[in-house]
């Protein structure tokens, strides 16, 4: 091919990549549901989400089948074949300033309309109503938390909101960096220690939708995602938020508070132990032997344990040995454990959860 | 009054040629060793994070994990990042191939500052034992980004950690001063900018980068020690600091870095597609002044890794438009290759292969990154395994495979041998089909529900976890083949002359490898080396293949 | 070898011309970075006092102006001088260049024991550490220790300059090492005069 003019080839190779990359285009704009290639949409401004996504798909269907056509073709078409000269030359262009400043202006013009369609969604995330349900969510190690209008201290477990309200969610962590994404909603906001980042959207599906933590926080960090926000109907919304109510009556609304010093074990009460423990030790913690661990030790046998005198801090395994590692924490070959701070225990906890592991043999 | 830019080059003299086996080999003060010196280091390197990653995979294969402790995975991906980045790519592509060709293709003798040269080279491998040893003393465990308050806390290892990567960014801060001087300094005579190999444009967009992004990062670096060291707080919120303020600093420095390991990958590009489609690169000025583009736009936009991290909403967006306007200047740079390839008679050597999968792997990796760009949906994706996705398309299939062509093509220049033909073509279709099968994946497993940075997942991912793990054992496959053909080559490859793809560019001028002293006599410039209808646009250059003796002294 | 003319009248060969070149260029690129490192502090210092817990913190004492401005004088005074060090040295004077040289110095270290004398006053009188005073004595004794820390360099830098004078390495056709000192002084003088603005005077 000695023309500086593209041959017929050439322009057999792009019509058919123009239909390919039609059809592509096509495929992700028109194709009825984002899924597969995103989880079933569960709100707004999460649809907003979505329409973005298929329109960049689009386009870049049309660009990669071009740039992977083209390289495919050119280096079929264009390859030195055996019958050619050694020393055989491809065609001398240098440049072409038409064809040059049109593959500068056209991506120019597309990141234009890009930005501005990306600056418009933006815009609608930035404008959701803020008229409905304020709630928190505190990220602690490794575990979310959430404080609701009128209810006592916070709610563990599963975070539950009604549906087609608009939720205005106020993020922040206690210890480490955390963050807060539901995937069915495609928002997320980073849980930082001293600053409150806040996410609003309205739910608009019941459903149950996990809630994953996606900022490495630690060795549990790929355990906090188990716990979920359940979407009901305002009816049943409610029941669930009252029971709340009642279940923290009693509960001080102050954030927990910790006091330090020598820990005072009298008096330490084995029921409370019991549920704390298996509210807050048991997702590194296992009631087995030593050897039994997820990330610390197990702990039937910590202050019982003949082959084990000494705890992982070197400390004997003492009760008042146990009560200084809960409240101040260790980082040694298994991991980290959170201090008593970052617990969320008070002096009081500590006791009791003392109390109950010394019951454990 | 600038002495040099009057005649162009130096009036350097030949030297006497250094004596003694540690003078030659180990201290050595040549470019040439030095970068060889560089590449082989970085190469262990490589070998030792990929062994890392492949421990990553290995755990991954189980939803429960139980390969590794959750604390040691988190050790291991964390160094194999920081590894692969600071001890692997930057350091093969700057003080490894821009310390061998950058001063051959500019005429010269040797770079600005050959001392300090040395010296850059011999902090890298200090620096990466540092690193490797953190394992000892409990290794950091936040990822290569360490962000804190997690990295505040643990062992030894994540000071250990502050202080290998500073010391690295030293020796790259050195070798952009040092590069960039040469690039300035001592073309040879008639090269203006504007005849200057697009390989070297590369470097030279890259040099500024090292200069000045890696000491922004050597006082995150410096704060966090002092933090964590001394309790002098900058970043612990409990103490009035700012967790943010590190991201900011962090990211001001290792976006820039993204563009120090794909510029000088670009210029390799240019190089390999138009000496092997036997053309002119087309184009040459816009590649040129795009390099220079992107890297001066790369500095605008780091805060495009942090949109959830709450900074202000109007402030958010600068940094998406720019982001989308890098794409502008890179697809550009993709356009002109294929414009190169087009209308060429194209010799698919291995090195033109890997030139190949690039211009495939980066550009869907290019792609990721605009979707991630896009506040919105990045807002979906952020730290998901779409982001590991879309970071090993870029750095795996775009620097890695730059890496791949441009050994396959100077190897024979560094050693006066091929590498085998044969062996690399197994060594591409392998890596391409092992690389494909473990990235690809990814995008979806994040915008499913993926998290990044975790020892155990969710049991449905489990199939395609271990699909993408099965297929890193091939790409493991393939490296192991070109290690074997590199180690093997050196000995007994196939001899090559001093020109063995009839390119035009300095280097390739002179008998391979190149004698201590380059060239015989500076040669003179009056052309781009692009266009292969013409004579070499170089004089001065008639004895530089013969046995005419060398003169020391001469100039 | 060629000779080409310098400024002054003088000549030298063309490789050291040239040679010089690079290191003059070399150095102002170390110094750029050099002001790359103290804009990443500066940045930091300005993000956190920013951060909306007004300045000073709570239970902080800022230091007073009076000393840090006369320590500004001293070190903007040596500033002068070795300026004026340079001049004569290349004029030839080399008794006057060597005062001044000296007078450099010793207001280079004045200026240090200045710094040890706001350090104290600071730690013994206001209670302000390094770690134990928040961001405020995390910033600013940072920053300033920086500063003082290249400050000692440059002492010793101009100490062994003005030995290696001296001794003869130097004469007044190639005085490379006095002018990089020179530039490394005016540098840190420059910094000082932004570390001044941003801890005492906003």
């Amino acid at each position: 091919m000695e023309t500086n003019k593209p041959g017929r080839g050439f322009w057999v190779t792009t019509a058919i990549l123009a239909v390919i990359s039609i059809a592509g285009a096509l495929y992700f704009w028109l194709m009825p549901s984002v899924q597969p290639w995103l989880p079933p949409e569960g709100g707004h401004p999460g649809d907003q989400v979505d329409w973005l996504f298929r329109f960049m798909a689009s386009a870049a269907a049309v660009l990669y089948t071009f740039v992977v056509g083209y390289v495919i073709y050119f280096a079929i078409a264009y390859r030195r074949r055996r019958g050619d000269p050694p020393d055989a030359l491809g065609v001398h262009v240098h440049d072409n300033t038409k064809l040059e400043i049109a593959w500068t202006v056209v991506p120019t013009l597309f990141v234009i309309v890009l930005s501005i369609l990306s600056i418009k969604i933006w815009y609608v995330l930035q404008v959701q109503p803020t008229n409905g349900l304020v709630v928190e969510s505190i990220g602690r190690q490794w575990y979310f938390t959430f404080r609701y209008p009128n209810v006592n201290g916070e709610v563990t477990d599963a975070m539950h909101l009604p549906v087609n309200m608009p939720v205005t969610l106020n993020l922040t962590s206690d210890d480490v960096i955390h963050s807060f994404w539901v995937p069915d909603m495609r928002l997320k906001a980073d849980m930082i220690p001293g600053m409150i980042n806040t996410i609003r959207f309205t739910p608009t599906r019941v459903g149950r939708y996990q809630i994953i933590c996606t900022e490495f926080c630690g060795t549990g960090h790929s355990t906090m995602e188990k716990q979920t926000m359940v979407v009901q109907p305002m009816p049943a919304y409610l029941a669930w938020y009252h029971d709340w109510q009642q279940r923290n009556a009693h509960v001080s609304n102050a954030p927990p508070t910790v006091t330090s010093g020598t820990i005072a074990l009298a008096g330490g009460n084995v029921a409370a132990g019991r549920a704390l423990f298996s509210q807050k030790c048991s997702a590194c913690h296992a009631l087995g032997p030593f050897e039994q661990r997820i990330v610390g030790p197990g702990l039937r046998g910590v202050l019982h344990d003949a082959s084990h005198p000494n705890l992982v801090d070197g400390d004997e395994a003492t009760p008042a040995d146990v009560a200084k590692i809960l409240q101040n924490g260790f980082t040694g070959s298994m991991g980290h454990m959170p201090n008593q701070a970052q617990n969320g225990l008070s002096n009081k906890d500590i006791a009791n959860l003392v109390a109950y592991l010394n019951t454990l043999k | 009054m600038s002495v040099i830019a009057e005649h162009g080059g130096i009036a350097e003299h030949i030297h006497p040629e250094p004596q003694g086996f540690v003078r030659k080999y180990i201290f050595s003060l040549d470019h040439k060793i030095i970068g060889i010196q560089y590449i082989i280091t970085a190469f262990v390197f490589f070998v030792l994070a990929g062994c890392l990653a492949e421990i990553i995979r290995i755990q991954l294969m189980h939803a429960n994990g139980g390969f590794v402790t959750a604390n040691t995975y988190d050790e291991v991906y964390s160094i194999h990042g920081s590894a692969m980045v600071w001890l692997v790519i930057i350091p093969m592509l700057t003080g490894g191939f821009g310390n061998f060709v950058m001063p051959l293709q500019l005429g010269a003798r040797d770079v600005a500052f050959p001392w300090l040269n040395m010296i850059s080279f011999w902090i890298f491998p200090i620096s990466g034992l540092m690193l490797f040893s953190s394992f000892l003393m409990g290794a950091p465990v936040a990822g290569w980004t360490e962000y804190p308050p997690m990295s505040l806390q643990g062992g030894a290892g994540t000071s250990m950690w502050c202080a290998a990567i500073f010391l690295v960014g030293v020796s790259s801060t050195l070798t952009g001063i040092n590069f960039l001087v040469t690039m300035l300094k001592m073309r040879a005579p008639g090269m203006t900018f504007t005849r200057m190999p697009l390989f070297c444009w590369g470097q030279f967009a890259t040099a500024p980068l090292l200069m000045i992004a890696t000491t922004a990062l050597a006082a995150a670096l410096a704060a966090l020690f002092m933090e964590r060291q001394f309790g002098v707080p900058f970043y612990d919120p409990t103490k009035g600091g700012s967790p943010v303020l590190w991201q900011h600093m962090f990211w001001f420095y290792s976006h820039p870095a993204v563009y120090i390991m794909i510029l000088p990958a670009f210029g390799i590009m240019s190089e390999v597609i138009s000496v092997f489609s036997r053309k002119p690169i087309f184009g040459y000025r816009l590649i040129a002044f795009s390099s220079a583009a992107i890297a001066l736009a790369g500095f605008m936009v780091w805060a495009h890794h942090m949109f959830t991290s709450g900074i202000a909403p109007y402030m958010q967006l600068p940094f998406m438009v720019l982001t989308f306007v890098i794409a502008v200047p890179t697809g550009v740079k993709i356009f002109s290759w294929l414009a190169t390839m087009w209308g060429g008679k194209i010799h698919l050597t291995t090195s033109m292969l890997f030139a190949l999968g690039f211009l495939v792997l980066f550009t869907f990796g290019g792609i990721s990154g605009v979707f991630l760009a896009a506040i919105p949906f990045d807002l979906h994706v952020h730290g998901t395994y779409f982001i590991p996705a879309h970071l090993h398309f870029v750095l795996v299939g775009g620097s890695l495979m730059g890496i791949f062509s441009g050994m396959y093509y100077w190897f024979p220049k560094m050693t006066g041998r091929y590498l085998s033909e044969f062996w690399g073509r197994m060594h591409f279709a392998l890596f391409v089909i092992g690389f494909l099968g473990t990235f690809l994946p990814m995008h979806w497993l994040g915008a499913e529900g993926m998290p990044r940075r975790v020892a155990s997942y969710d049991p449905q991912f489990q199939g395609v976890n271990q699909l993408e793990s099965l297929f890193s054992f091939i790409m493991t496959a393939a490296i192991l083949i070109f290690f074997v053909n590199m180690l093997y080559s050196i000995r007994n490859g196939k001899r090559a002359g001093h020109n063995p793809w009839g390119a035009r560019t300095l280097e390739w001028q002179i008998p391979s490898p190149p004698p201590y002293y380059n060239f015989k006599h500076i040669p003179s410039v009056f052309g781009l080396p692009y266009d292969f209808t013409e004579p070499l646009p170089y004089t001065h250059l008639e004895d530089e293949l013969t046995d005419e003796p060398v003169t020391v002294g001469a100039h | 070898m060629a000779v080409v003319s310098i400024p002054g009248g003088g000549e030298v060969d063309q490789l050291y011309a040239e040679t010089r070149e690079l290191r003059l260029q070399g150095f102002l690129l170390f110094l750029v970075s050099d002001v790359v490192l103290f804009s990443s502090f500066i940045f930091a210092y300005l993000y956190l006092r920013n951060s909306g817990q007004g300045w000073p913190p709570p239970g902080i004492t800022r230091p007073s102006i009076s000393l840090a401005a006369v320590n500004s004088a001293i070190l903007f005074g040596s500033g002068a001088t070795m300026h004026y060090a340079l001049e004569n040295f290349k004029r030839g004077n080399f008794l006057r260049y060597s005062s001044l040289m000296l007078w450099t110095i010793l207001l280079g270290i004045l200026f240090l024991c200045g710094q040890g004398i706001e350090y104290t006053t600071l730690y013994v009188q206001d209670h302000v550490s390094w770690a134990g005073s928040g961001i405020f004595g995390a910033s600013f004794f940072t920053l300033t220790g920086m500063h003082g820390f290249h400050v000692f360099c440059g002492v010793c830098y101009l100490i062994v300059l003005l030995l290696q004078s001296v001794h003869g390495v130097y004469d007044k056709n190639k005085y490379f090492g006095l002018t990089a000192g020179t530039l490394y002084w005016h540098f840190v003088d420059v910094i000082w005069v932004v570390l001044f603005s941003i801890f005492y005077l906003i």
